[in-house]
């Protein structure tokens, strides 16, 4: 009994002293660090289990707080997107049209009306009860006449007998229903040297094949006419009572927030049907030399005021007038952009607030309840600082649950989140035009309405959520932690 | 006289309170010798809890001098005076104090924590004094499974992890039947004859104060009387009433039947 005694009293002797003072720096940070955490995160995730029903209260009005932080930059960073997507959409638009002015420099369109199918909505015109006018040989020989002109082609469009009504739905919320022609009949010439020489039929055909010289009675229609019918390449369709066979398919452009739709069939065959012998509606006229088409073009238009002629210099002016357009609205979305980030800062300063307090008032209360542990921890010899460590390493843990949490309700909930708190994009400055539609030739113009922005979570945000709740843990903890380690032990004993 | 361990010079605590002052402890002189077993009695207020915390360096004295092997507590910093109760002093609380998280075996290895011993070497020790106490196979359960007198003697175990050089135990039996008040001072006292641990016990019951070897009286924070107690004649193994020759192990004396 007596050697035991010794054995232990030298403990607190010479020479514990001295391997204390060796192992001071190491020991010291080992000692608090790894040793005693160990037990202090086993200890923080058994006191975190024991009391269920707070702790599931506290995770999910943690994980709310959490979800709002990472849904608004999440929103944000779908917004810049949506903003990006515009402006790369603006730009290579702008790209594809100047290509295709340059490349028809020497084009002049003339037209019996002044919107056509290819101009965009509404199509199929003339309106009820306007006479419809056409251009006639007389009027097309006239022209030929002319020197400098090296070909004409001719188009007669006209709506088919059969009509549909649609709903169509803004991107505002707002609906309505329009009634219009089922398709558009394209009668284009099939003069084989027309045809390989300028883009008159559709390029892209999917199914079958496309018209060429001396094609009669056939046609190709555009995809969604024949998805709408159920028409296949070899059946036979009607046409103003005559019976034609659908040789191929082909993919048209969207155009609008409306698709076109659209058959292609020989001019003749066309005007036959129709009972518009010699009439067109649409001339592409070509001119030898770009220097002759302003000459052309000022003669018809002053002798044939009726029509609606266009030329390269006009186009180029729509361009430049529709790149004006462009950029305002581009100006308008940044400026939102603006706005709606700088409102995100704040939201995120309130939240980050919110969720330090919840942590904050969490913990004060756990000390608050643990004082008598706190109180014996110290009796038992716990040092401030394992004391302040333990707590600290508890509010760490609870916001790290509450983060996972948040990232779980973040990742359904971020779109809904995000559109909760932060303004819609509006690339129009708030005004509900319902978008614009820039129609040119036969580009393809792009539908520019508010963008839908969906908010998702990404692996650096969900990171970031990591390190954000380990911060506000340890932030909102690290009071009442201090406020845990100050606690005297002949008190807090007395503490009931 | 064997070595001291414990010495206090006019100790004083007084406690501000507001304008009026209290004082709990006022110029205590106290010798306790290594491997005592010491019972201090007294009314309720006279400074029982005050003293003892003070001596086990959870309170700082007011005033006077308090050597803890022969060290100069009453000088330390807080820094200091928790590495001393975590080496050299092992608490026993009326209330037991366990963490009720905590099963009995993480409990008596909490103490150990702070310390240099490695996880499988806490464990080690925290089932054998498990098992001094006499709780082997109680090791996995929560302090809500232990009756009050086995969350005691799991206090216990704990107090001693660290093997320290005193054990202060305030009223360690003023939560128990009376059953259980003796198997508790009988622990004690049989930790005091096998370990030689230094024993401070509180306490109310005279019954329980007489199982020591040397009872205080405390007044108004002065030791008033002294007297001695059973306790003595035990350590030498022979029954305090008829002095035959008595087992550790037994719970009565073997002649005259009177509880040890
Ligand atoms: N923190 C404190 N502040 C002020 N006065 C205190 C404080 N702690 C103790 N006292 C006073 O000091 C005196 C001694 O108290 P103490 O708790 O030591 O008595 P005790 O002998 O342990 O009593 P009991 O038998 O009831 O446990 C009492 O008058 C008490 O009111
Ligand atoms: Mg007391």
């Amino acid at each position: 009994m007596g050697k035991r005694f010794t054995l232990t009293w030298d403990k607190f002797g010479s020479n514990s002293e001295k391997l204390f003072n060796r192992s001071r720096i190491f020991g010291q940070f080992k000692r608090i660090w790894i040793v005693k955490d160990v037990g202090a995160l086993r200890r923080a995730a058994k006191n975190f289990s024991r009391r269920k029903m707070r702790g599931l209260m506290v995770i999910i009005a943690l994980g709310f707080s959490m979800a709002i932080m990472i849904s608004i930059p999440a929103g944000i960073m779908a917004n810049q997107e949506a903003t990006q997507h515009l402006t790369e959409n603006f730009n290579s638009t702008i790209t594809s049209m100047q290509e295709e002015i340059n490349k028809t420099a020497t084009l002049i369109e003339c037209r019996t009306s002044g919107r056509s199918m290819s101009s965009g909505m509404p199509m199929g015109m003339p309106p009820f009860g306007q006479e419809e006018r056409f251009i006639n040989e007389t009027v097309i020989a006239d022209i030929a006449s002319m020197d400098g002109i090296k070909d004409i082609v001719r188009f007669l469009e006209q709506s088919s007998e059969e009509t549909t009504s649609e709903t169509i739905s803004e991107p505002g919320g707002r609906t309505f229903t329009i009634s219009r022609p089922l398709y558009t009949i394209m009668g284009v010439s099939l003069n084989s040297s027309l045809i390989s020489g300028y883009s008159i039929l559709p390029a892209n055909i999917t199914a079958g094949r496309n018209l060429c010289d001396g094609d009669s009675r056939v046609l190709i229609m555009s995809s969604n006419l024949s998805d709408y019918l159920g028409l296949q390449v070899g059946d036979k369709i009607e046409v103003y009572g005559e019976s034609f066979t659908v040789v191929g398919i082909c993919e048209v452009s969207r155009q609008g927030r409306m698709e076109t739709r659209v058959v292609y069939m020989s001019i003749f065959d066309a005007q036959t049907i129709t009972g518009n012998s010699g009439n067109v509606s649409r001339l592409d006229i070509y001119a030898e030399d770009v220097s002759d088409v302003d000459v052309i073009a000022d003669y018809i238009e002053a002798v044939y005021p009726e029509l609606y002629v266009t030329t390269y210099q006009d186009r180029l002016e729509s361009l430049s007038s529709m790149q004006t357009m462009y950029s305002t609205t581009l100006e308008n979305a940044e400026s939102t952009l603006a706005q709606t980030q700088s409102l995100a800062t704040q939201e995120i300063i309130v939240v980050i607030a919110a969720t330090s307090l919840i942590i904050l008032f969490v913990m004060l209360y756990t000390v608050r309840e643990r004082t008598r542990e706190i109180g014996t921890l110290k009796a038992l010899g716990f040092s401030n600082w394992n004391i302040m460590s333990q707590f600290m390493l508890e509010g760490i843990l609870i916001s790290l649950v509450a983060g996972v949490a948040g990232i779980a309700i973040g990742s359904l909930g971020a779109p809904f989140l995000s559109s909760l708190l932060l303004p819609h994009v509006s690339l129009f400055g708030g005004s509900s035009s319902g978008g614009f539609r820039p129609g040119f030739g036969s580009t393809n113009p792009v539908v520019i309405g508010s963008e839908t922005a969906a908010a998702t979570l990404s692996l650096p945000l969900v990171l970031l959520a990591f390190g954000a709740a380990v911060l506000l843990g340890a932030l909102g903890s690290l009071y009442p932690a201090w406020r845990a380690a100050k606690i005297k032990p002949a008190e807090a004993m007395r503490y009931e | 006289m064997s070595e001291l361990i414990l010495k206090t010079e006019k100790l004083t605590k007084v406690y501000n309170m507001g304008k009026r002052k209290v004082t709990a402890i006022s110029g205590l002189d106290l010798q306790i010798s290594k491997g005592e077993f010491v019972a201090i009695m007294g009314p309720s207020g006279s400074g029982k809890t005050t003293l003892l915390n003070v001596l086990g360096c959870l309170d700082k004295p007011t005033g006077g001098t308090l050597l803890l092997d022969k060290v100069n507590v009453s000088e330390l910093h807080e820094k200091k005076l928790c590495e001393i109760r975590r080496n050299k002093i092992g608490f026993v609380f009326q209330t037991f104090n366990l963490l009720p998280y905590l099963n009995a075996k993480e409990n008596v290895e909490l103490p150990m924590e702070c310390t240099k011993r490695s996880k499988s070497e806490r464990e080690k020790r925290a089932r054998e004094l498990l098992a001094m106490v006499g709780l082997s196979g109680r090791e996995e359960h929560r302090p809500q499974k232990l009756s009050a007198g086995e969350q005691q003697r799991v206090a216990i175990a704990r107090a001693l992890a660290n093997d320290p050089a005193i054990v202060l135990a305030d009223e360690p039996t003023g939560n128990l039947d009376s059953q259980n008040k003796y198997e508790i001072v009988r622990l004690l006292g049989n930790l005091n004859i096998t370990k030689g641990t230094t024993i401070v016990m509180v306490t109310h019951d005279s019954q329980i104060a007489s199982q020591s070897e040397r009872v205080l009286l405390l007044s108004d924070g002065k030791i008033m009387k002294e007297k001695q107690g059973l306790h003595l004649v035990k350590k030498k193994l022979m029954c305090p009433y008829c002095g035959s020759r008595i087992q550790l192990s037994d719970v009565r004396c073997p002649s005259c039947r009177k509880r040890l």
